[in-house]
């Protein structure tokens, strides 16, 4: 267990030896910093923008504690502040209560108690503040994401649909046998196309939502299972399949998020191949060493351009108008990577093909 | 559109069934000279470029879907608008998309070229209409 880092207090006052007193009197409990002017406490801040709670002398000859705080909270809004003073301030304490600048006031003279205190009390007000804040910054990035989701199902879902419904017009209209076929296979695509975004949303949504599920994890019948699923759609026709899986140890993760990471990066192997070459290849290499699984997918495919490279994780980002892409999958791996502690590493050379790297922590078999 | 002008159309969408469905359309009405698909905006944009100077008496019309990869839409009509002005003035642009957000639809007003938003899917009747 690692003792919690003591909170950083600041306190300002002209006044040498209350300085040199708080500090003497605290200095064990908490992290203090002091300043004799608003000057030198602005310093402070500006090198430690960690200081949780500051406590200030009302009556400084510069100017006063309350209007420190009103001027300085614009540039620093995060650090609690609280003011301390003699009951003849009675009035200007009132006003800097009201306007909001200061969290509590300490009456003049002081105990070490309501030091501590209210240094307690102004550090919880701290924590909750900031862990409010975390949370309007998460909120914020689900409503973007969520609008970008929206604005992208209109086009995913809507396109295919609406291609569907146009060739379904148009092929009323001819006779031509072998136009129609022609007409019904492009159909097929795009419907195909829908497909793969519903499926595609699907493993999205349990990635977000879902929760881990750790346990062992025989990557060959992942690897089976994952295959079986690019056999039966006939993606696997003309192109060549190989697996070489060198498991020893027990791995312990998630297995729904392996799938969805191998799947992904299968189907986009399968995909993304050179239409008229004769010597089609997916080869994937699992290795299971010193608790990481190294998973390499390589392919003699299209390759992806050095200018999009850096962009394929994106969601919804497409590189290429080949084939039927929802810009959805190499998100989704990311993300299921990022959920097991994993990293990806991918290079890729134009027309002769792209591997994907993927290093996968285990899960230590005690933990579970 | 003059009614005796030579029509060649330029179809650019990424989609190959909303090429090959705007090809049909267009060829059936008997009314064009030329047509053209371009599954990405950027050959389209190469192509126009660097076309040979169009006979007298000729116009294309270019119908661009927005959401597509690489270059969308907007992007494609940005490059079409900085090309020359004798090239730009022998096309017309028609945006067609599946899009239903009124922000697309909206930020299509600040493109002088692009004359007129069709929604997906092309139909003759509505094909009709632009072409008189």
């Amino acid at each position: 267990m690692i003792t919690p880092e003591k909170i950083k207090v600041l306190y300002i006052d002209d006044e040498q030896n209350n300085l040199v007193g708080f500090k003497a009197t605290f200095r064990f409990d908490y992290t203090i910093f002091i300043a004799q002017n608003t000057e030198k406490a602005y310093e402070v801040l500006k090198a430690h923008t960690d200081i949780r709670v500051i406590l200030s002398d009302q009556r400084m000859p510069d100017k006063t504690g309350a209007q420190f705080f009103e001027e300085m909270r614009e540039q620093y809004p995060d650090p609690v502040r609280m003011l301390i003073t003699g009951y003849t301030d009675v009035e200007s304490v009132i006003d800097a209560i009201n306007k909001g600048h200061i969290f509590r006031y300490i009456k003049k003279p002081w105990t070490d108690i309501d030091i501590k205190g209210a240094i307690e009390e102004g550090n919880k007000f701290y924590i909750s503040n900031s862990l409010l804040a975390v949370k309007n910054k998460e909120l914020q990035s689900a409503y973007d994401e969520l609008g970008k989701f929206a604005y992208s199902i209109t086009h995913d879902m809507r396109g295919p649909l609406l291609s569907v419904l146009g060739a379904l017009e148009l092929a009323k209209g001819i006779d031509s046998l072998p136009e129609i076929r022609e007409i019904l296979g492009m159909m097929d695509e795009a419907v195909k196309k829908l497909d793969e975004f519903i499926k595609n949303t699907h493993e999205y949504y349990n990635l977000k939502r879902g929760k881990l599920d750790f346990e062992a994890i025989d990557f060959k019948n992942v690897v089976d299972d994952v295959a079986a699923l690019f056999r039966i759609t006939g993606r696997m026709q003309e192109v060549k399949f190989t697996a070489n899986i060198e498991q020893n140890d027990i791995f312990i993760s998630d297995e729904i998020s392996i799938k969805i990471i191998l799947s992904n990066l299968f189907s986009n192997a399968f995909k993304y191949q050179r239409k008229n070459a004769s010597d089609k290849f997916v080869e994937v290499n699992i290795e299971v060493k010193d608790g990481d699984a190294v998973i390499i997918v390589k392919d003699n495919g299209i390759g992806i351009h050095e200018n999009h490279i850096n962009n394929i994780f994106t969601m919804f980002y497409r590189a290429t108008s080949e084939q039927t892409g929802s810009g959805f999958g190499l998100y989704n791996v990311k993300d299921a990577l990022n959920k097991l502690n994993g990293t990806i590493e991918v290079t890729s050379v134009v027309n002769e093909g792209t591997v994907f790297k993927v290093i996968i922590p285990g899960k230590p078999n005690d933990a579970k | 559109m003059t009614p005796n002008k030579k029509l060649h159309f330029i179809v650019i969408d990424d989609s190959k069934l909303d090429c090959f469905i705007a090809e049909k359309i267009i060829k059936n009405t008997g009314k064009s000279e030329s047509i053209r698909s371009f599954l990405q905006a950027k050959e389209a944009i190469e192509f126009i470029a660097s076309a040979p100077p169009p006979e007298d008496n000729s116009h294309t019309i270019i119908l661009v879907d927005i959401q597509m990869p690489i270059m969308n839409g907007f992007e494609f009509v940005e490059a079409f608008e900085s090309l020359p002005q004798k090239i730009t003035a022998n096309y017309t642009i028609y945006v067609i998309s599946s899009s239903i957000n009124e922000n697309d639809i909206y930020k299509l007003k600040n493109y002088p070229s692009v004359r007129q938003f069709l929604n997906k899917p092309l139909t003759s009747n509505n094909l009709a209409l632009l072409i008189g």
